[in-house]
């Protein structure tokens, strides 16, 4: 009795989701030959925190695949055997090209998410696809245009037009918009149920990270270091669209961490520590952990004497009161703009339990993520020269001085107000900039995209906190005088070694996914490719004609395994450093989504 | 007659009056255009202040002393050793019969007269028409204010409320397709 209800139930569902997309295409359209519409289950706690059972199912229903952050899909239809037949399955054009404020053009940055044979995908204004892929090919069933407001948010986004992807909970899709609203639209339909406002552009504030839904709270970072924020990570109750807790990354009189700021500048005012990078969730500890971005200003540490917490710092909050439970920072008073905002991976390694986050410093950290307490550090980069290393017991740099208030590190790699033009490595991109990581916890490899630069800062010493909101405030600012390249490199984390660097032409600007014996990844030239999981060795790749600025995910649907790509250069290289990688000039702005199959 | 003269004479003259009117609207438009296109915004700011940012330090059009020449050559040829771009194609290639900028050709831009070239290049009328621009519309100007903001950005947008009285705001309605 209980199955025949259900099976009405779903009969009904699909039924009215026939009439819904009936009503789009009366004519037969490009999805008649499409099996009927079929209505997905709501998606619960107990789902996202079975996700790698999911993802064995063929979904991918949070953003980092899991809410470990890991980005590793147990699926192997497509492996190192068969990987060289990969290719495209079916293309789609997406939308959200267009400029506002700063920025001439939107790009790709998102994860697609897949869920029953359906994906959503977000463009750089925040728009929401729902694409029908099964039947081998794509159709889109809805668009949800929030109608941001581009000029507004566009001119305080710093590092371009970007929204890194949505979320899954109950019936909702739940995004982000540039100009700081988290939106709830429903999934069969894709009407707007309700929109909340979380950040406030006139702050200089902007949101481009993708929710992390814990239990019934959507998870939202915020951007605007370079504009002179104060950061913060906030829950929003999904059910009552109430605010749960709003935790800021910059203390205040009277809290833990106001002594390291010690200056007469009032951190609360322009402190930053921005939150943009979706962080990761353990359930066992009820622990939401986080990167926390650059202080500002940016460069001219001078002005900010102290360690400046918690900038530069991997943050441990507890997810029903947003209390901070424990932080480890990695560039305490970074005159660099070497921030954490990356996302945290977390792993057991025998009886470890770690959080992995590779940072823009050039160094990968392990961490007890139960305590904050630091394991190890490894230089992924080839070429680091603000700082001897990561000293073995403190996981501080080895010139790090508490009796300092103003820290130098290796001086002559360091610009300070005495000595306003240094060149340093890695360059202020990194390193390992938001694009993920992932790990194969069979291999115990953690995959970093990586960043190999250099590149030149010059200080512009701040005489006062910024007297008006939306108005850079960096101290200084980068050029690129050097080439920069890029590599995917393989750490172990059984011995925190590197064990393997394939290197690439330009800077990885997208991040990777690791399957079972794969690693998939991009780059800003238009290469998809995959390598061999242990030797990253290159087996396959095609071109797509496009600046690739997007991780890959995988799916399976209709028994038969994809993998699948956002294309079409986002983010702040174009603008800011393409300098360093001069042939990218001629890459055109886009907005594809590809889908490759066996 | 007389009257068909004149008549014709204050047609010409009205004619001739709103044509300058038009061209001198439709170059400012291309001034401002050109100078939003050509992202002169991403370093200087739409209101020309300048200061530091991710593309470095850019000086300050408002307060700048330099002459419409200088501007337009500055554009053209950027500025050796800063984050200035040059924005004429071509200006320093190394087989040109002249070296229009600074008597460099790309073989002298290392080190510290490195220049780097625009991410999009101009025509000749249109960095006259960004000079022009500066010129009217930004140097010697006072802080930013609301009439100056609406003129760059429209008012369609809440770009320019910093420069207004507190109010409080609706948020956009999104649109669904399907």
């Amino acid at each position: 009795m209980k199955a025949r209800t259900l099976n009405l139930r779903l009969l009904a569902g699909a039924a009215l989701a026939c009439l819904i997309s009936g009503s789009a295409y009366a004519d037969g359209g490009p999805a008649a030959d499409k099996p009927a519409t079929v209505k997905s289950a709501d998606v619960t706690t107990e789902r996202l925190l079975n996700a790698n059972k999911e993802m064995a199912d063929g979904n991918w229903i949070t953003h980092h695949g899991n809410l470990w952050g890991q980005r590793y899909s147990p699926l192997a239809q497509i492996n190192k055997d068969t990987v060289k037949g990969l290719h495209v399955a079916w293309t789609m054009q997406l939308g959200g090209l267009e400029g506002g404020g700063i920025w001439s053009h939107g790009g790709l940055e998102g994860t697609p998410l897949a869920e029953n044979g359906y994906l959503y995908v977000t463009d750089g204004w925040g728009s929401v696809y729902k694409i029908d892929a099964r039947g081998g090919k794509g159709t889109l069933i809805w668009k949800m245009d929030p109608k941001t407001d581009h000029d507004w948010a566009g001119a305080v986004a710093c590092c371009g037009v970007d929204n890194r992807g949505a979320a899954l909970y109950k019936n909702l899709v739940i995004s982000h918009t540039l100009d700081g609203r988290l939106i709830a639209t429903d999934k069969e339909t894709g009407q707007v149920k309700w929109q909340r406002a979380v950040a406030n552009p006139d702050k200089g504030e902007v949101v481009t990270g993708a929710p992390l839904i814990v239990k019934n709270m959507a998870i939202t970072g915020v951007a605007g270091a370079e504009y002179g924020i104060r950061g913060w990570i906030a829950a929003t109750d999904l059910d009552t669209q109430k605010e749960v807790w709003r935790t800021y990354t910059i203390p205040t009189k009277g809290e833990a961490g106001i002594e390291s700021w010690k200056g007469a500048n009032s951190a609360e005012v322009a402190g930053g520590g921005s939150t943009w990078v979706t962080g990761s969730y353990d359930a066992a500890n009820n622990t939401i952990v986080w990167g926390v971005g650059n202080p500002g200003p940016d460069w001219d540490n001078a002005f900010r004497p102290g360690d400046n917490l918690y900038t530069d710092s991997s943050l441990a909050v507890d997810a029903d009161t947003g209390k901070i439970k424990w932080h480890f920072q990695h560039t305490p008073n970074d005159p660099y703009d070497y921030d954490s905002v990356g996302e945290n991976v977390l792993v057991d390694v025998g009886d470890k339990k770690l959080a992995l986050h590779a940072n823009r410093n050039g160094f990968g950290y392990a961490v007890d993520r139960t305590d904050g307490k630091f394991e190890w550090a490894t230089a992924f980069v080839k070429k680091v020269t603000w700082t001897k290393g990561i000293n073995p017991k403190t996981g501080k740099p080895e010139e790090y001085d508490a009796g300092k208030d103003v820290q130098t590190y290796l001086a002559a790699a360091t610009p300070t107000r005495d000595k306003a033009l240094a060149d340093f490595c890695p360059g202020n991109m990194g390193g390992k900039n938001w694009p993920p990581t992932s790990y194969n916890p069979e291999l115990k490899l953690w995959y970093i995209p990586v960043i190999e630069s250099c590149n030149r800062v010059t200080i512009a010493p701040e005489k006062a906190l910024p007297a008006k909101s939306r108005e850079f405030f960096t101290g200084g600012g980068p050029s690129q005088p050097f080439r920069i390249t890029g590599s995917v490199t393989a750490i172990d984390v059984t011995t925190g070694k590197v064990a393997g660097k394939f290197e690439t032409k330009f800077p990885n600007l997208g991040g990777t996914l690791a399957t079972k014996d794969l690693v998939f990844s991009g780059e800003p030239s238009g290469e998809v490719f995959a390598l061999d999981g242990k030797t990253l060795e290159k087996l396959w790749g095609f071109n797509t004609g496009g600046g690739v600025s997007a991780p890959p995910m995988t799916f399976q649907v209709d028994g038969k395994q994809y993998v699948a790509i956002l294309v079409g250069l986002g983010g702040a290289w174009d603008k800011w450093f393409i300098d360093s990688t001069p042939e990218l000039k001629t890459m055109q702005p886009g907005s594809m989504l590809y889908v490759f199959g066996l | 007659m007389m009257f068909r003269v004149n008549l014709a004479a204050t047609l010409v003259m009205a004619l001739g009056f709103l044509g300058s009117a038009q061209a001198e609207e439709s170059e400012a438009q291309l001034g401002r255009a050109t100078y939003a296109r050509a992202n002169c915004v991403g370093c200087h700011k739409w209101h020309g202040n300048g200061g530091g940012g991710y593309g470095g330090a850019a000086l300050s059009l408002r307060k700048t002393q330099l002459d419409r020449e200088q501007i337009v050559k500055t554009v053209t040829c950027g500025r050796p050793g800063t984050g200035m771009p040059s924005f004429l194609r071509g200006v320093y290639d190394d087989d040109a019969k002249e070296h229009p900028c600074y008597d460099f050709s790309q073989k002298d831009l290392t080190g510290d007269n490195h220049v780097a070239e625009a991410g999009t290049f101009l025509r000749p009328n249109e960095i006259e028409a960004v000079a022009d621009y500066v010129l009217k519309n930004i140097m010697g100007h006072g802080d930013p204010n609301l009439a100056e903001c609406v003129a760059f950005f429209g008012d369609t947008s809440r770009v320019c409320e910093i420069y207004k009285p507190k109010t409080s705001h609706q948020m956009p309605t999104p649109s669904t397709q399907n």
